[in-house]
């Protein structure tokens, strides 16, 4: 099977403000009908990246392409993308309906056209058809992302971008409305091009996912290639909760953890790969009864625990570590604070890293 | 000529005294509500003697340069406060609406005290054997017992006299020269060549007595319908002939320098001197040879200063008088603050010897005499109030 | 029988209000609100109903004054002072947009520069700063006609004494009035929706149709009003720049406050002035919902 046309492809793209360097040289095709999000701290330059794409920036140099034509200078006006703004940037002196009727109208829809793609946007968003007089002010957190979605989506967009528009929502409704997002991506079939600095929504959402630092696309694969083989300790760090400890290669090829004074089996090593990181998740480190149920094993103090739902998550002191450990309910830990414990790992739930 | 300089000193010289409600006015006019408040409350003070206040002037601005106030201060310890006047009328009708409580002195021109202050009793008669030495020193036309300083039954003399002159037209002698603007008079400006050539200065009642001169009609006297028709006619072709009106003498000065304009209407020593003194010697002002007002042309003013009928009255009120009538302080007062008028004690050797040829020309001293000699004595206009509507409404109309 | 609590009255409401911090607080500056600002109005109304050429409330009530200004042609006066008023704010409004839009959207840090050398004539009187355009457009020895005839030989006629010279005071006596309420205005748009906009497919003059207007509108409005009503009042403009060729009705008001000394004459044009200036800027006021524009609804 012949690899999927990309519907944008980036050569060499870099944008600088005065001497600062936002974007760096990055290269990437996106493959029309996917999910690609990117995910970076703030000032990883993910940002302008994204207006580049959508043409609220010009790039300093490489080029943007679209189905292989060179945009660099087409307007944002022009190109056959839209944007979903981080503040949704609802145009509050309207309502509902004029919202999401905007770019037909500035495309000169007639008026009951119009109407009636817009009416269809609220239905598939399942927006109430009274809400199309209404403020857009007086709409909830998630009925404006809504809008804003369909706001978006109105003109048939080839290409959609999103710039965190989950960032300043509560938990809960950021859950549902990813879920959200992933069935209108399904039901629409467009190309989303999303950014976000939480790799974990990235992970529900994206077909890919490309992991930006200072200005570079440091690591492009699917979430499942993220998870189980990042990069480097920034990759690793960015997963959430992960017990990264510093290691170098011994004679034997065990590995030398002289901050735990304790000597560990090693996994696959990358090509070339002296010292680093031992990346063990938190749901990969177990509690063990006995040295020998494990691989390697660590002896600590049960600091303290935390109920996180259907997990609880425990920190424990071996040396000046703390490291985290995460169960299932039902497997939980039966024991008290203070208590001397085992913990343990074997080979290959860890990965290495270098720095 | 050097233009620049007499900008920068008609700058410092506050050249928008005159235009109109300006922020300083609206201050001045905080300061005298307040010094209203202040004079109340120390007349409802009883123990507040009326010693420990200042003198208060109500006055044009020949009394207002420091010389003049701080030579008075040095001299007894007594510090002053003044205003001053809009027009004689206005400050008339402050008094009237019982200002004579604030006020001490007030200066004004000549037929206010005897017709309408003194019958009303806003002002007190001075004391003729300690006064009226003063008057025989002065200029021969000042001679006792002087008609304007008199009530109107000659018995009571009302006030002091000093600055003196006569409020005519002006010329720029490099377009229209001397003769000429003597010799046609009022006409110069019903010649319809003139028309676009002049300005007015917006000085309201000179305009309105000199829209009669040019009409051929006494200022002075009651009018006839017939008359009054032609006065309007006239003031509407003046008014619409006028290139630009302004009650700022020194923009319309300007004007004139820089030839907007070759002549303006209401203008003289008064609105002159101080160009002149810089050397702008073309700037003339013209009395007519002669004219409707009894054969003449030209309007003669004179300041008088009369002691207001206060019930706390300053007890130095009368000693200011005698102080302006010093020949020192005559010569401040007749050189005051951008100001140069000749006063009526110049008769005094001592006093004239103060001046230098060029304040003397300044405010064309070698033709007092010829000014006095052909013009009219002000007086109150008696059709005022009809005939002003006329010109307010000429200047609305104006096209 | 049950006894019912007394209903209070409106003197023990009023009293019990009184009694509220707030509004005790607020007494003094309300007592020197009433005397300083509405007494003096009150005062000028009342003038207005009096016989012509009093000094006190003395007299019978009379609307001679208002018959009088309706009779003869001081209708000349109101139609150049609001004319000149209209025709300022449209220029003002023209000139003032760009420059705002300049401060709230693209000079950056030269903004607070820009607007520090905008704000410095205000220091200065405003007769000082008209006297100063009359010195530059005066005939003969002016500044412009000066450097007109030493750089290019050309004589300029005379630029002064007519209503274009007004205007040109007008203009730019109050065009900071315009100006900073206009930046205000705008810089309430947010860049975003700019962006959204013209990502959305609106062209510059759509963005500025659909976004920038209608958020920056109350800014505008302000501004354009406070100019309108400033101008209407204007006095110094027409007498300096403009030679008295037009009598505006700040003027007239004047006319009769001093040499006329006929105050009622004078207070009832004054009075007129504001009902006329009044009606107009609440017609306007009506049709700017600040709610709405400001998006709270």
């Amino acid at each position: 099977m012949a690899e999927p046309a990309p519907i944008l492809r980036m050569v060499d793209l870099t944008k600088q403000f005065g001497k600062l360097t936002a974007v760096d040289n990055v290269s990437l095709d996106i493959v029309d009908g996917e999910f690609f999000t990117i995910v970076g701290p703030s000032g990883s330059g993910k940002t302008t990246l994204l207006r580049m794409l959508a043409g609220l920036e010009k790039p300093t140099a490489g080029d943007v392409l679209l189905r292989e034509q060179r945009i660099n200078n087409v307007p944002a006006n022009k190109r056959p993308t839209c944007m979903v703004f981080q503040s949704l940037a609802l145009f509050n002196h309207r309502t509902v309906g004029q919202n999401i009727e905007f770019s037909l109208k500035m495309r000169g829809v007639s008026r009951l056209e119009r109407r009636a793609r817009c009416l269809e946007l609220m239905d598939m968003l399942r927006l109430p058809k009274d809400y199309y007089g209404k403020s857009v002010t007086k709409c909830s957190g998630g009925e404006q992302q809504r809008v804003a979605l369909a706001r978006a989506l109105a003109s048939d967009p080839d290409i959609l971008f999103f710039d965190e528009p989950l960032s300043a929502i509560d938990y809960r409704l950021r859950k549902l409305l990813e879920v959200e997002l992933k069935d209108l991506h399904r039901a629409t079939g467009k190309t989303f091009v999303y950014i976000t600095h939480s790799l974990e929504e990235a992970m529900v959402m994206s077909d890919r996912i490309g992991i930006m630092r200072e200005g570079s696309l440091i690591q492009i694969g699917t979430p499942n290639d993220i998870y189980t083989q990042p990069l480097n300790k920034f990759v690793s760090e960015f997963m959430g909760e992960v017990n990264l400890i510093e290691v170098r290669t011994g004679s034997d090829g065990m590995l030398d953890c002289d901050s735990l004074k304790i000597r560990a089996t090693s996994p696959t090593k990358p090509a070339g790969f002296t010292d680093g990181f031992l990346v063990i998740r938190s749901e990969f480190m177990r509690f063990l009864a006995a040295p020998s149920e494990a691989e390697n094993h660590l002896r600590g103090v049960l600091y303290n625990e935390y109920a996180l739902g259907s997990r609880v998550q425990y920190h424990v002191r071996a040396g000046e570590h703390m490291v985290v450990i995460e169960k299932l309910r039902e497997q939980a830990y039966r024991g008290s604070l203070n208590d001397d414990v085992i913990i343990g790992w074997d080979a290959k739930d860890s990965v290495l890293v270098s720095d | 000529m050097d233009h620049e300089k007499l900008l920068k000193k008609m700058l410092q010289n506050d050249p928008v005294r005159n235009a109109g409600a300006t922020r300083r006015d609206v201050l001045k006019g905080i300061g005298a509500g307040a010094l209203a408040l202040g004079a109340s409350a120390g007349v409802m003070a009883p123990g507040l003697s009326s010693a420990a206040r200042e003198l208060r002037l109500l006055t044009w601005d020949g009394y207002v340069d420091p010389r003049v106030l701080d030579g008075y201060t040095e001299a007894s310890g007594t510090a002053i406060k003044y205003e001053l006047h809009t027009s004689d009328p206005d400050s008339v009708n402050k008094l009237r609406a019982g200002e004579t409580k604030i006020w001490d002195i007030i200066n004004l021109n000549n037929p206010w005290a005897r017709q309408i202050m003194w019958p009303e009793n806003l002002i007190v008669e001075l004391e003729r054997g300690r006064f009226e030495p003063y008057f025989d020193k002065m200029l021969p036309m000042f001679k006792p017992p002087y008609k304007w300083s008199m009530s109107l039954d000659n018995e009571h003399l009302l006030g002091v006299c000093q600055r003196v002159d006569t409020f005519d037209f002006v010329v720029n002698t490099d377009v229209i020269s001397q003769s000429t603007g003597k010799k046609e008079g009022w006409d110069l400006f019903n010649n319809a060549d003139m028309s676009g050539r002049y300005g007015i200065l917006a000085y309201d009642n000179w305009n309105i007595m000199h829209m009669c001169m040019g009409a051929g009609l006494h200022p002075f006297k009651t009018k006839t319908d017939d008359q009054v028709a032609k006065f309007e006619e006239t003031a509407r072709r003046w008014i619409n002939g006028a290139k630009l009106i302004s009650d700022d003498f020194v923009a319309i000065n300007l004007a004139l320098i820089n030839g907007e304009i070759d002549a303006y209407i209401s203008g003289g020593t008064y609105s002159v001197s101080a160009a002149r003194l810089d050397g702008i010697s073309n700037l003339y002002h013209v009395v007519p040879e002669s004219g409707p007002a009894d054969g003449k042309g030209g309007i003669n003013w004179i300041e008088l200063n009369s002691v207001v009928n206060n019930p706390d009255l300053h007890p130095e009120a009368f000693d200011w008088l005698e102080y302006i009538l010093q020949p020192e302080t005559s010569y401040w007062v007749a050189t005051a603050g951008g100001f140069l008028l000749p006063v009526g004690q110049m008769s005094q050797p001592e006093l004239i010897s103060k001046f230098s040829k060029e304040e003397l020309n300044s405010f064309q001293w070698d033709e007092f005499d010829y000014r006095i000699s052909h013009a009219v004595e002000y007086d109150v206009v008696p059709d005022y109030n009809r005939l002003y509507d006329i010109y307010t409404a000429a200047l609305r109309e104006k096209s | 029988m049950a006894t019912r609590p007394a209903r209070p009255t409106t003197v023990a409401a009023l009293a019990g209000w009184f009694r509220e911090p707030g509004v005790l607080t607020a007494t003094p500056i309300l007592i020197f609100f009433l005397i300083g600002f509405v007494g003096p109005l009150v005062i000028v109304l009342g003038f207005s109903f009096l016989p012509e050429r009093t000094f006190g409330f003395h007299g019978d009530w009379t609307v001679e004054n208002y018959l009088q200004i309706f009779s003869e042609s001081y209708y000349i006066s109101f139609v150049w002072s609001f004319g000149f008023a209209a025709v300022t704010v449209v220029c003002n409004l023209l000139i003032a947009y760009p420059i705002a839009y300049g401060l709230a959207k693209v000079f950056g840090r030269w903004a607070a520069p820009f607007t520090l050398i905008l704000v410095m004539p205000l220091f200065v009187s405003e007769n000082v700063r008209l006297f100063g355009w009359m010195l530059f457009l005066l005939k003969g020895g002016g500044i412009l006609a000066g450097s007109m005839e030493f750089l290019f030989g050309v004589e300029t006629g005379t630029l002064l004494y007519a209503s274009g010279s007004t205007l040109l005071g007008l203009i730019y006596v109050y065009l900071p009035f315009t100006l900073f309420p206009i930046v205000l205005g705008l810089s309430m748009v947010p860049k975003d929706q700019v962006d959204a906009a013209g990502d959305l497919g609106a062209n510059r003059w759509q963005i500025f149709r659909e976004i920038e207007l209608p958020i920056a509108m109350p800014g505008i409005l302000i501004g354009g009003l406070l100019t309108f009503v400033l101008a209407v009042g204007a006095i110094a403009e027409a007498k300096l720049l403009g030679g008295q060729n037009v009598i505006v009705i700040a003027h007239a008001i004047q006319h009769e406050f001093t040499y006329a000394q006929n105050w009622p004459l004078g207070s009832a044009l004054a009075v007129l002035t504001i009902v006329i200036t009044g009606v107009l800027v609440l017609f306007a006021m009506r049709r700017l919902d600040l709610d709405m524009l400001l998006g709270r609804r």
